[in-house]
């Protein structure tokens, strides 16, 4: 990159001195890796900083170590000057060749700035944490975390404060549709205001889709069969985790579908066919309720979802490029 | 900060470079042609994009900003081919851009606002709260930092707009409409700013305010049609203001070459297709 910009001699003074603003020491640092000039105006400033003497002593140290003959104070004044980025604690590619690692008194870089900034810890859990709330984006800020925590909620009172016994088979009929509102939330023009500024970054389309997908189950997971599991058991009906590979699947079918029409139009298809096709007619006519084994139990059920669980995430996987750049009409 | 004067900056920018690069770009909204066969070549700089209210300033913005894919054409930004996978996510790394119309989370301050932009992009997580700090800074928006998205006022709205575009010191920065909502001391501002980036990075402005052309722009690109209808500098357009309307107000000089650029690309266009002569003035 040939940069027009260029390090002038103001910055390199206040540079040396540590006293430069963060984002200006990084663009110069960036800088005097590729310019030789703007390197050793760099270089003439921090050795004229009362750490200059320190340095250039390290300097004849670790010249001293690398080559065996004798380096005079003259030129190491000189080296002092040469056109190398002073970066006493990170030997980069570009650097000459040291073959051992000398200790270098980080004490003496006048810019402590620099090897203090690279010190901060990086992977602390707060920016962490907050970033994957920023990457589960919409769903789980807004009204779906609400419904599905109603649903939970509803369904453990109804069962234990009502005794009302057909809470489960309710639960377990509509608990793999309740990701795909979640996903429908998620992502794209309608769902997400940031939508048109995030397609426009490396971390939009699917790999965003994905993340919060990924989110959305990790709350619906947890809630729905811990709720399950709380509910009584109802002799017939299948246990609170048969509903987790349905649920997969057809959170999985949303984002094929999606992918041709959008998630929204997705996600509303395929649960108005899963409430038609299954939990209508299993909820729909007393004594049915039964029935939910023939769709959820049994390793012949599961066995078939898995399937598709497989399927859709090959079909998924060739239609991965689709959300990278989902117009072209 | 420290803003690199921006005359030699241009001046030792050895033999402009090519950013952005476009052939052939077609680009088709169901029946309508928003493109048509646009061919169009940028370097560093700030360049405007004015046109007619549905010229297809819109559709090609969001071209290069890798939002849409054209109907046909090539697509070449920051020396990469943006119809190729792979290279489209280092060229979106590099990209700043401000939509027309965008949205925000509810909750966000400024400073979430753009930050989340920043991780979007990639940028590192030890890096990301300086540069959030200085975007916004760039943008006048500093004392609100961390007041919430939702109690800003629209202008306030849109710097935070820029200011998300730049925090990554884009390369290549699109801005759809962006002094729309600015008041006129912002627009002075914000015409200050584009100079600066403008320096080093190449700077697409799109805009139907001929006056933000004139102070910010060093080159202009007037699309009509789905087509180029003049290119030059800024200077140029202004001169061919001052032909037709000699000796008027030079204030407005800018305004008339516009609008004779705009005449003179129907005329042809009319003349070359078989339509009807009556669209001369």
């Amino acid at each position: 990159m040939t940069a027009p910009w260029h390090v002038t001699e103001a910055l390199a003074t206040r540079y040396a001195r540590g006293a430069a603003p963060e984002p200006d020491a990084w663009s110069l640092e960036r800088h005097v890796e590729t310019c030789t000039a703007c390197a050793s105006r760099v270089s003439a400033a921090v050795a004229a900083t009362p750490a200059g003497p320190a340095l250039a002593h390290v300097r004849s140290a670790l010249l001293a170590a690398v080559r065996p003959e004798e380096v005079s104070p003259e030129a190491v004044r000189h080296q002092a000057v040469s056109p190398q980025p002073v970066r006493p604690h990170v030997v980069s590619p570009q650097a000459e060749p040291v073959p051992v690692p000398v200790p270098v008194p980080v004490g003496a870089v006048p810019a402590g700035a620099v090897a203090a900034r690279r010190r901060r810890p990086t992977g602390t859990p707060g920016p962490r944490l907050a970033r994957m709330v920023w990457a589960a984006g919409p769903a789980l800020r807004g009204a779906w975390l609400v419904a599905v925590l109603v649903v939970v909620a509803a369904a453990v009172g109804l069962a234990h404060g009502a005794g009302f016994q057909g809470v489960r088979p309710v639960l377990l009929a509509v608990a793999p549709v309740l990701p795909l509102g979640g996903v429908a939330v998620s992502y794209g023009r309608h769902a997400d205001p940031m939508y048109e500024i995030g397609v426009a970054t490396p971390s939009g389309g699917l790999r965003l889709l994905l993340t919060r997908a990924a989110a959305v189950l990790g709350v619906c997971v947890p809630l729905l069969t811990a709720a399950g599991a709380l509910l009584p058991p109802v002799t017939g009906v299948p246990g609170a985790a048969a509903w987790l590979l349905p649920g997969l699947a057809l959170t999985l079918a949303t984002l094929v579908l999606g992918s041709f029409v959008g998630c929204r139009a997705a996600a509303a298809t395929l649960t108005g066919g899963w409430l038609l096709a299954v939990a209508g007619p299993v909820l729909g006519r007393p004594g049915a309720t039964g029935e939910l084994a023939r769709y959820l139990s049994g390793p012949a059920a599961q066995g078939g979802w898995a399937a598709a669980v497989v399927l859709c995430g090959c079909l998924l996987a060739l239609r991965r490029r689709s959300f990278d750049r989902l117009e072209t009409s | 900060m420290t803003p690199p004067n921006p005359a030699p900056a241009t001046g030792t920018a050895a033999p402009a470079r090519t950013t952005v690069s476009v052939t052939g770009l077609t680009v088709r909204h169901r029946r309508t042609v928003a493109l048509d066969a646009l061919d169009l070549t940028l370097g560093p700089g700030v360049h405007g994009l004015l046109g007619p209210n549905g010229a297809g300033k819109t559709s090609l913005i969001r071209v290069l900003a890798t939002v849409a894919a054209p109907s046909r054409g090539r697509v070449e930004l920051l020396g990469r081919d943006a119809g190729a996978h792979r290279e489209r996510s280092e060229i979106r790394r590099r990209l700043g851009y401000l939509p027309q119309e965008f949205g925000y989370y509810p909750g966000f301050t400024v400073r979430e606002f753009v930050a989340y932009v920043a991780w979007l992009k990639e940028m590192p997580a030890e890096l990301a709260p300086a540069a959030v700090e200085r975007a916004v800074e760039r943008v006048g928006l500093a004392d609100r930092i961390d007041a919430g998205m939702k109690t800003l006022s629209g202008g306030m709205v849109r710097r935070a707009g820029i200011a998300q575009a730049i925090v990554n010191e884009p390369e290549l920065i699109l801005l759809d409409e962006p002094t729309a909502g600015l008041d006129p001391e912002q627009r002075v501002e914000f015409r200050a700013l584009l100079r600066e980036v403008g320096a080093t990075a190449t700077v697409v402005v799109s805009t139907h305010l001929v006056e933000d052309v004139a102070a910010a722009c060093s080159e202009v690109t007037l699309i009509e049609s789905g087509r180029v209808a003049f290119r030059g500098t800024t200077g140029e357009l202004t001169a061919l203001g001052e032909v037709s309307h000699a000796a008027d107000g030079s204030a407005n000089a800018i305004e008339h070459g516009y609008t004779a650029a705009l005449r003179g690309h129907r005329a042809a266009a009319s003349a070359v297709t078989d339509s009807s002569p009556k669209d001369t003035p």
